[in-house]
């Protein structure tokens, strides 16, 4: 039997969650035992197979119309998907804009902080995604698995993905489950 | 006794316990939130909601009373769902994101409800509507958007402190917390006692000392108790690296059941004085530092070529260093000894044997209650709370004092004190007899009746106030009502200084020589005058001042989480005060330099405080 295949992509994250899963150090070697890694943000390969994954996992929230785009296809292409972090299970901190419209959250990121001069303008390139409210990664897709934590330990990590790659779907509880 | 099952097991209890309490007793776990031992059941977060047999619906077990053979479960499907639910929709109101909260990671009630869950996510997402901030109080910051809407914070400055300052606005999911009519809680009625931090089980009301200093789990928890005043509240310090972060009250204390004022919660960590580091005796040029034995020796020669010389101790020591102060100073016929803080209470506690004196409890849950020369917003706030939180069941409170109380506020009648206390208390004896005259009125219907004698009493001739007080508990007893007399004793061993023989008055005319165990406490203005006029003044004090200043003699204390002593409460009965943080090594207890002053004057001390100890009601 083939190894499992994993894909993994960030969305409006800080890319936190993948250097947790990079915390796990040597003990990586033991999940590339028992499943193959595909694409990933921090490999050569950005898009999972278009011939299908078996695990997905998607780090952050849904903050513009290219993250619905990456989630969509995500979703499409793999069988099991696993939302990693708070940002992906919750919406996390980048929600904390939801408090204000997006015009309030634009300004204040490209006009009104301390390091932008009297020009700073709106980005408003038609090629560029269009913004939205922040939300859960399962607002948008289906999703299996939800990995909460700010990030989640290395020890979640592994155990959620040893667990995938043996077929099982990991039980988080107790010393496992944390949102912070 | 009723009996009935949950999950399976059988239990019997008292007729009217609710559901909840009964699987509390039967170790059975059923999580709630809006619920608190201290509080009056509320129903209002539905998460401890069980299913009962032959109930069409499920029940919350906090509002159930137990009926004969009910038959319970906590632990079916159909509850856990009803849990995850109710959670779910908690989450889904407001601003429940755990990673930009200061509580998150063991300290918060809700998370830890949805681990227990286990919880993974929410079905249901929030709406992001934004709810006021209000972070105009000194000491805590109330965030509407963490809100849970458990109103434990309502009920406990209602229930537990009478002060009804914090209400909810609006309706629905459109609730939010306010003060008084709506302003800013930094401009309220608010008393500050912080109880409403303590009770919040989320992060809506968190206190600005300890908040993003850790969380609770990585601090050091020490049941201590409070020597700010007489009653000595249990009290519990969280210490991280040798740091108070911040102090609860202690639920279990059997005084105070958790509750603290402002003083003994809040101040001590925002105390900003400058402290003392180290040893100063006055040369020529100055004061310069001194080690700590040398500081002594210098502080005992004043007193033996300086004479005559008067010592004074604070009414906040321990009984160990108010024991070794006696030794010391006590039998010395050249040094007056005295009390700081002391005053006319203390002569007049000398004159009334209260020999019947009563526990805070009761004298503060009668029908009413009459203080005498007591400001209970000032000083003794806890005893205030428990007097206030009994108005609104219909108790009447009685006040003798003068125009300067910040307490009369809240009293039914006001004996105005300012032409002397003795004929306020004529006036009110002479009422009693007639049965008709204001504020008498009040005692009429009265079953029980408490008093509580405070700290500016004493002010004109004490036997005679004393013996009025007598003649009213006297004459309140033969017309049938069961009355409670309890006197609230100024310092935290206010209730010790008679058994040590440092009850009376001191005459400071004439002395050369003073020597002040200042400890943490402050001199009043009073007090100051006349030490301005001592030439000789040794200060034994945690804090600079101007008396520190121009003293001959400055030695370091430490101030009282350093150290650990014993204190008689306002019901007489002793307890421990623990130590907390380290000090410095040149920062010493009163106790230790008063065995240092022993040394110098050649007095063999006795450690052993208890052979002098008159009498305790025993240990708390």
């Amino acid at each position: 039997m083939s190894k499992p295949k994993v894909s993994s992509d960030w969305l409006a994250g800080c890319a936190g969650c993948h250097m947790s899963l990079l915390d796990m150090d040597e003990r990586i070697l033991q999940v590339l035992e028992l499943a193959e890694l595909r694409s990933t943000p921090i490999t050569d390969f950005k898009e999972p197979d278009v011939t299908g994954v078996d695990v997905g996992v998607l780090e952050g929230g849904i903050s513009n119309t290219y993250n619905e785009e990456v989630a969509h296809k995500m979703r499409s292409r793999c069988k099991t998907l696993v939302a990693l972090g708070d940002c992906a299970v919750f919406g996390g901190i980048p929600a904390m804009r939801n408090f204000f419209t997006i015009e309030e959250a634009l300004r204040r990121a490209y006009v009104e902080t301390p390091s932008t001069d009297e020009s700073g303008k709106i980005p408003s390139d038609p090629e560029l995604a269009v913004p939205t409210k922040v939300r859960a990664l399962s607002e948008i897709v289906p999703v299996d698995v939800f990995v909460p934590g700010c990030p989640p330990d290395a020890d979640v990590i592994f155990y959620v993905l040893s667990e995938l790659a043996q077929g099982r779907k990991p039980e988080l509880k107790d010393e496992l489950l944390h949102w912070h | 006794m009723v009996n009935i099952t949950i999950d399976g097991k059988q239990v019997s209890v008292p007729e009217g316990t609710t559901v909840l309490r009964a699987a509390e007793n039967a170790g059975v776990v059923i999580p709630t939130l809006c619920d608190h031992k201290e509080l009056a059941p509320y129903g209002g977060c539905r998460l401890c909601l069980v299913e009962v047999e032959g109930a069409r619906t499920l029940q919350p077990s906090c509002t159930l009373p137990v009926t004969p053979n009910m038959v319970i479960h906590t632990a079916t499907d159909k509850v856990k769902e009803a849990r995850k639910f109710v959670l779910s929709l908690i989450f889904s109101e407001r601003n429940h994101f755990c990673m930009f909260c200061q509580v998150s990671g063991g300290d918060c009630e809700l998370q830890n409800s949805a681990y227990a869950e286990g919880m993974t996510h929410w079905p249901l997402q929030p709406n992001y509507t934004p709810f006021t901030v209000d972070a105009s109080h000194p000491y805590f910051v109330i965030d509407n958007n963490r809100c849970i809407l458990c109103r434990r914070c309502v009920r406990a400055c209602g229930e537990l402190i009478g002060n009804f300052t914090l209400g909810i606005e609006e309706r629905g999911a459109n609730s939010y917390l306010v003060a008084d009519l709506g302003g800013p809680i930094g401009e309220s009625t608010c008393v500050s006692c912080g109880t409403c931090v303590q009770v919040c089980p989320t992060g809506a009301i968190i206190d600005r000392q300890s908040a993003y200093n850790g969380r609770e789990k990585d601090t050091t928890k020490v049941k201590t108790i409070c020597t700010r005043c007489s009653i000595g509240c249990g009290m519990e310090v969280l210490t991280r690296d040798n740091r108070v972060v911040r102090i609860d009250g202690d639920w279990e204390a059997s005084i105070n059941h958790g509750l603290l004022c402002s003083i003994g919660r809040f101040e001590p960590l925002i105390n900003d004085k400058e402290r003392i580091p180290t040893a100063l005796v006055a040369g020529t040029n100055g004061q310069k530092a001194s080690t700590l034995d040398g500081a002594v020796k210098e502080a005992v020669s004043l007193i033996q070529t300086a004479e005559p010389a008067a010592a004074l101790i604070t009414d906040n020591a321990s009984l160990e260093e108010l024991s070794l102060f006696s030794q010391l100073f006590g039998g010395n016929s050249k040094v007056k000894t005295g009390v700081l803080g002391g005053n006319g209470f203390l002569q007049m506690e000398e004159n009334v044997t209260f020999t019947s004196e009563s526990s805070l409890s009761a004298v503060t849950n009668c029908d009413v209650v009459i203080l005498i020369g007591a400001d209970l917003a000032a000083n003794h706030q806890v005893a205030g709370f428990m007097v206030k939180r009994q108005l609104p069941t219909g108790s009447k409170m009685i006040m003798l004092s003068d125009a300067k109380n910040g307490f009369s506020a809240n009293a039914d009648a006001v004996l105005d004190t300012s032409k002397g206390l003795e004929l306020a208390l004529k006036e009110l004896i002479h009422g009693i007899k007639d049965e008709s005259a204001s504020p008498a009125k009040y005692l009429v219907n009265a079953k029980s009746v408490g008093i509580i004698v405070g700290e500016t009493a004493g002010s004109g001739d004490f036997s005679v106030q004393s013996g009025l007080i007598k003649d009213l508990s006297e004459t309140l007893v033969k017309s049938g009502k069961a009355t409670y007399i309890l006197s609230l004793k100024g310092g935290a061993n206010g209730s010790a200084l008679r058994q040590f023989g440092l009850n009376h008055s001191m005459d400071l005319n004439g002395v050369k020589t003073v020597i002040l165990f200042q400890g943490e406490d402050t001199v009043d203005q009073k007090m100051i005058q006349k030490l301005n006029s001592i030439p000789n003044l040794v200060v034994i004090g945690s804090y600079n001042s101007n008396l520190a200043a121009r003293a001959k003699v400055v030695i370091p204390a430490s101030t009282w989480w350093e150290t650990s002593g014993t204190y008689m409460n306002i019901e007489k009965k002793l307890q421990e005060s623990q130590l907390i943080t380290r000090s410095t090594d040149d920062i010493i207890s009163m106790q230790d330099t008063l065995s240092i002053f022993g040394k110098h004057l050649g007095i063999e001390l006795n450690a052993d405080w208890q052979k002098r100890l008159i009498s305790t009601t025993g240990r708390s």
